[in-house]
């Protein structure tokens, strides 16, 4: 859908038709869903949060004036959305211990480590025990395919802000994770 | 802490931008659009009727200032006038003329006083009962 197809059902909606935003919802259901999970790492609890997403945007459509694309101005009101219902319910995942992440008792092992899928695993685990304006900060910028400016805009923050959070936050994932940024990967020490 | 090396740096951007995408549940966009038309059917909220409201407003404001400054203009003249032994006098006379109420000069100063007072209540009671009255047939 393209950002002209978003104004026409917007204009829509706001003229009394509601099952224009059906359109709306179901070319956003996607991004606003996964953007819920990687911040709550919980599917239920994602679409949940998505819903009531669209809920709020449903409500505050005449807010948005056009001056940004569509998208993006959603993209801010779900994250904003999401952020209140993280600090109100924190993740599941982040009572977990960082020491409870499964890391092989020697890092530099036979098979040459973690294999990808747990390491992966450990670093989103890490990532979302960050403090807040980090963890925020590396979901948005990942999420937006590493586009500061976008991630900044969906934060409401100045780029320069959401670059020195992003190297805080990598730093401090560096410091989480030690041994598994040291061990090289797999089939790169193949 | 350690500073972070360019692998480690591509090791977190390539495990952060190679998320698994999940799948919208299939009764996903009909269950938002369920909640989308009931938010819909249901009447907005009542705004607070301000322009009804603002006269009180108004009036309440109005006496709440004169009040202040009436209760300053007493502190302040008893503050230039009196000290602590002309209090005593003054609360003195107060009682004295309290115990007085019996004459015909002091019962008939109360009366007045009382009647002014009661008026005021009366009136301030009918005002608000108006103002009530107005708030209840601007709902409608």
């Amino acid at each position: 859908m393209s950002a002209s197809d978003d104004q026409t059902d917007v204009e829509r909606v706001l003229a009394g038709d509601v099952s224009a935003y059906e359109g709306i919802v179901r070319c956003w259901q996607g991004p606003l869903i996964n953007l819920a999970y990687r911040f709550c790492r919980d599917r239920g609890r994602a679409e949940e949060m998505a819903q009531e997403a669209f809920l709020r945007a449903y409500r505050g459509l005449g807010q948005w004036r056009g001056d940004a694309v569509f998208s993006t101005w959603l993209f801010a009101l779900a994250t904003n959305l999401y952020r209140s219902e993280l600090r109100r319910i924190p993740a599941r995942i982040v009572s977990v211990p960082l020491e409870d992440i499964d890391e092989p008792a020697d890092a530099r092992a036979s098979d040459g480590g973690l294999e990808d899928r747990d390491r992966d695993l450990a670093v989103r685990r890490a990532v979302i025990t960050l403090p807040a304006k980090y963890r925020e900060a590396l979901i948005l910028f990942y999420f937006h395919d590493m586009d500061v400016a976008t991630a900044a805009r969906s934060l409401g923050l100045p780029e320069g802000t959401v670059k020195a959070r992003l190297f805080r936050g990598r730093d401090m994932l560096r410091g989480k994770l030690p041994q598994l940024m040291a061990v090289p990967r797999l089939k790169e020490a193949l | 802490m350690k500073r972070m090396t360019e692998h480690d740096e591509d090791e977190i951007d390539r495990v952060l931008s190679r998320e698994d995408e999940i799948l919208p549940s299939s009764g996903f966009a009909v269950s938002v659009m369920d909640a989308v038309r009931r938010e819909a059917a249901t009447p907005p909220p009542i705004p607070f009727p301000w322009k009804l409201a603002l006269p009180g407003l108004v009036v309440a404001g109005l006496t709440l200032v004169l009040t202040l400054v009436a209760g300053v203009a007493v502190i302040a003249q008893l503050g230039r006038t009196s000290t602590a032994a002309e209090l005593s006098m003054s609360w003195q006379s107060v009682l004295t003329s309290i115990f007085r109420t019996g004459t015909g000069l002091g019962l008939q100063r109360d009366l007045e006083s009382a009647a002014i007072w009661t008026a005021l209540a009366l009136l301030a009671t009918w005002v608000s009962v108006k103002l009530s009255m107005r708030f209840a047939s601007g709902w409608e």
